[in-house]
C-alpha cells in the first residue's frame, strides 16, 4: 500500500503541453480512476506516476519519497496494459515469474508465489501455456497476476478492459473490484469509459485537455458537477443542457417560463443542465418546457425519449418502461427546479439553487 | 445495384489467371536458364563442352571427374577458397545482422539526438553501392595494414545499411512499445530486455537480414578481388575467376572450363541450402497472442 502525491506535476511533448500542472494525492488503499475523453492526458498522467514517461515538471512522491527521476522499477509499482503485453514467447508461468526473475528471488519462493497467485485469478491450469493460446480475458488475468506476483506497492491499469468485449468486461469489472477489497492496495485505473470509472472508483479525476476538472466521489460528481464538462462527461445518457438567463430574480429556461432564482443574483447564467432521470413527461400544454418526441428507445428496464424542443438540442428523457410515449407526439416537459444545474457563461457551476 | 466480382468460375477471371501463368512461366525460365546451363556443363568433358548442345546433356557423364579435378587441381586449392567463402560469409552475415537489430531496434524504440540524421544517413547509404567504396576502404585498410587478411573483407561486409532499415521497419512492426515497458516495470534493464524478450520477436526479421548479408558476401567480387592479392585468402568468386582468365587466355588452361563450371555448381549449393534452412526462421508471428492488435 502506498500514498501517491503529485505535486504540479507538468508534462509536454515537444511544445504541445499534454499535462498542464496537475495536483493529487492517492490516499493509501484508494481505488481511483483518470477519466477523460481520448486526448485528454489520463493516460499520460498514469505513465508519469508509472515512471515510464519523464515529468517536464513538478514532483512525484511514493509513500514521501521523491521518485519523479526513478525508474518504473525502482517505484515499485506494477502495470497491467491495455494490450495485455504479455511476453508472447514464454508460457503463463515464465510472465509471471519474469519480474521475480529480474529481482533475483530463489526458485523456489518464485514458484510458491507463482502458485499462489495463478489460484487466485483461476489460472493454475493454464501456467504451462502460452499467451496465444489463452482468451482474452484469460490474458487479462495473466497480465493482473504478473503484477500482483511482485507484491507492488500500488497498481496502475492502463485501459485494461478497452480490449475485451461488453459481456466479459463486466465480468472483469467485478473481480477487479474483488480484487481490490481483497489485497487492499493503491490502484489507479485509467479508463475513458464513465461506467467503468462509476463503478470501479473510490474517487474519480475528470481530466480535460491535461487539466484536472474535478476530482470526487462517483456521487458527488454525479450530483454535483463541477461544471459543464464533468456534467456532460459523468452520467449515461449525457446531462441535458439548456440555454438558459436570469431575468428579474427568476431564470428562464429556453426562453420559456423561468424558475425562482432564490438567493441567486448573479447574471452570468448561460445554461441549465438536467438530468434524463429527472424528467418527466406530461401532457401537451403542461410542464416546464415542451416539444414533439423523436426517437423512442426501449431497453426493456427503460425507456429513453428523444424530445425536440425549438431552440434546444434534443432533450434525453428517461421514462418508466411501460411508458406509453410514442414518436411524433406532442408532450410537454416537468422537472423538479432543485434537480437544476446552473452553469455560468464560462462553464462553471453556480451551486446556489433555486429556493434554498 | 449489387457490385459483383469475378469469382473463380467466371470466364474472364480464369483467362486472366492464364495469362499470369504464361508471364510467370516466361520469367521462371528466363531466371532459369543460367542456373540450368551451369547444371548440365558442369556434366561435360571439356571437349563436350563446346562440341555439343549447350542446353543438354551430352552422352558423355563428366560430372565426378569434373569434381575431382576441381578438388585437385593447384593442389586443391578450391577447398581453401570454398571454406575462405564461408569463413568470410558466416562472420559477416552473423555480425552484420547483430548490429543491424541493435541499431534498427534502437532507432524504432529510443529517442536520441541525431536520431533523424543518423537514420537519413542510414537511407543514404543504401543508395551507394559498395563498389564506389572499394578504393576509399582499401586506402583506410592499407593504412592499418589489414589489406590480405580476412578482416578486409570481413570489416566492411559488416557494414550493411539495407539490413538496420529492414530491422527498424521490422522492430516498428513486431515489437509493441508496451511489451518493452511491461519489461521495464518488471525491473529489467534494457540489455536484459532487449536479449530476452526483444531478439526473441525479431528472430524472424534477423533470420532476414542474415540470410541477406550472407548472400551479399558470398557473391562479393570486387570487394576482394581489390583487396586480397595471395591466392590462399582468395574467397571462390575470385579464385574461379582467375581460373576463368586463365583458361580464356589459353595459357595451357583449356581444360579449366570444365573445371571452372563445376566449380560455379558448388559455390551455388551451400546458398541454396542456406536458404532452405532458414526458412523455418522467417515465419513470423511469434508475437501472436502476447499483445493484442
Amino acid at each position: 500500500m502506498a500514498v501517491i502525491e503529485l505535486k504540479g506535476v507538468e508534462k509536454s511533448f515537444g511544445s504541445v503541453k499534454v499535462i498542464r500542472g496537475v495536483d493529487l494525492k492517492v490516499e493509501h488503499g484508494e481505488f481511483v480512476v483518470f477519466v477523460g475523453p481520448s486526448g485528454s492526458g489520463k493516460s499520460t498522467l498514469l505513465r508519469l506516476v508509472a515512471g515510464l514517461e519523464e515529468t517536464s515538471g513538478g514532483t512525484i512522491l511514493i509513500d514521501g519519497r521523491d521518485v519523479t527521476n526513478l525508474g518504473p522499477a525502482e517505484r515499485e509499482l506494477a502495470m497491467v496494459f491495455q494490450s495485455y503485453a504479455l511476453y508472447p514467447h514464454k508460457t503463463i508461468r515464465g510472465n509471471m515469474s519474469f519480474g521475480l526473475e529480474v529481482a533475483g528471488f530463489p526458485k523456489d519462493e518464485i514458484r510458491q508465489r507463482v502458485d499462489e497467485v495463478a489460484r487466485l485469478l483461476q489460472l493454475s491450469d493454464y501456467l504451462e501455456r502460452k499467451p496465444r493460446e489463452l482468451s482474452g480475458g484469460q490474458r487479462q488475468r495473466v497480465a493482473i497476476g504478473r503484477a500482483i506476483v511482485r507484491e507492488p506497492v500500488a497498481f496502475m491499469f492502463d485501459e485494461p478492459l478497452s480490449n475485451l468485449d461488453a459481456g466479459l468486461r463486466v465480468d472483469m469489472r467485478i473481480e477487479i473490484t474483488k480484487l481490490h477489497q481483497r489485497l487492499g492496495a493503491t490502484m489507479i485505473y485509467v479508463t475513458h469509459d464513465q461506467v467503468e470509472a462509476m463503478t470501479l472508483a473510490d474517487r474519480i479525476v475528470v481530466l480535460d485537455k491535461g487539466i484536472i476538472q474535478q476530482t470526487g466521489s462517483p456521487l458527488e460528481l454525479y450530483e454535483h458537477p463541477a461544471n459543464l464538462f464533468v456534467a456532460q462527461f459523468i452520467g449515461s445518457p449525457k446531462m441535458n443542457v439548456l440555454p438558459a438567463a436570469f431575468k428579474e430574480g427568476r431564470i428562464s429556461i429556453n426562453g420559456g417560463v423561468g424558475i425562482e432564482a432564490g438567493k441567486m443574483t448573479g447574471t452570468d447564467v448561460a445554461n441549465v443542465g438536467i438530468r434524463p432521470d429527472d424528467i418527466e413527461i406530461s401532457p401537451d400544454g403542461t410542464g416546464l418546457i415542451h416539444g414533439k418526441v423523436d426517437v423512442v428507445e426501449r431497453l426493456g428496464s427503460d425507456t429513453f425519449a428523444y424530445v425536440a424542443v425549438p431552440g434546444a438540442h434534443a432533450v434525453t428523457v428517461r421514462a418508466p418502461r411501460d411508458s406509453a410515449v410514442a414518436i411524433g407526439q406532442d408532450v410537454g416537459l416537468t422537472f423538479r427546479p432543485e434537480r437544476l444545474q446552473i452553469f455560468a457563461v464560462d462553464g462553471t457551476s453556480l451551486r446556489l439553487r433555486p429556493g434554498v | 445495384m449489387a457490385i459483383v466480382s469475378k469469382t473463380a468460375n467466371s470466364a474472364s477471371f480464369r483467362n486472366s489467371r492464364r495469362w499470369l501463368t504464361v508471364a510467370l512461366a516466361l520469367y521462371f525460365i528466363y531466371t532459369f536458364i543460367p542456373i540450368f546451363y551451369v547444371i548440365v556443363s558442369s556434366t561435360k568433358s571439356n571437349a563436350d563442352l563446346f562440341g555439343t548442345f549447350g542446353l543438354w546433356f551430352s552422352g558423355d557423364f563428366h560430372f565426378w571427374q569434373n569434381l575431382q579435378d576441381l578438388f585437385t587441381y593447384q593442389d586443391g586449392i578450391f577447398s581453401r577458397w570454398l571454406l575462405n567463402t564461408i569463413l568470410y560469409s558466416v562472420v559477416s552475415g552473423v555480425g552484420a545482422a547483430l548490429f543491424a537489430t541493435f541499431a534498427g531496434y534502437a532507432f524504432s524504440k529510443f529517442e536520441f539526438v541525431g536520431k533523424k540524421l543518423s537514420f537519413a544517413l542510414v537511407l543514404g547509404a543504401v543508395m551507394i553501392p559498395q563498389t564506389a567504396l572499394v578504393i576509399p576502404i582499401f586506402l583506410l585498410l592499407s593504412k592499418v595494414g589489414l589489406v590480405n587478411t580476412p578482416w578486409a573483407v570481413i570489416l566492411p561486409s559488416l557494414v550493411f545499411p539495407p539490413g538496420v532499415f529492414l530491422m527498424k521497419v521490422y522492430a516498428d512492426d513486431a515489437l509493441s512499445n508496451e511489451l518493452i515497458e511491461a519489461g521495464r516495470v518488471d525491473g529489467a534493464g534494457e540489455v536484459h530486455i532487449f536479449f530476452n524478450i526483444a531478439f526473441r520477436l525479431l528472430t524472424p526479421g534477423f533470420a532476414t537480414v542474415l540470410i541477406l548479408a550472407f548472400v551479399a558476401t558470398w557473391n562479393n567480387y570486387f570487394l576482394p578481388l581489390v583487396l586480397l592479392n595471395s591466392s590462399d585468402n582468395f574467397p571462390v568468386t575470385v579464385g574461379l575467376s582467375q581460373w576463368y582468365a586463365l583458361a580464356t587466355s589459353g595459357s595451357g588452361g583449356a581444360v579449366l572450363f570444365s573445371i571452372v563450371m563445376a566449380g560455379s555448381l558448388v559455390s551455388i549449393v551451400p546458398v541454396i541450402a542456406a536458404f532452405l534452412i532458414m526458412q523455418r526462421y522467417w515465419q513470423g508471428g511469434l508475437g501472436a497472442g502476447g499483445v493484442k492488435a
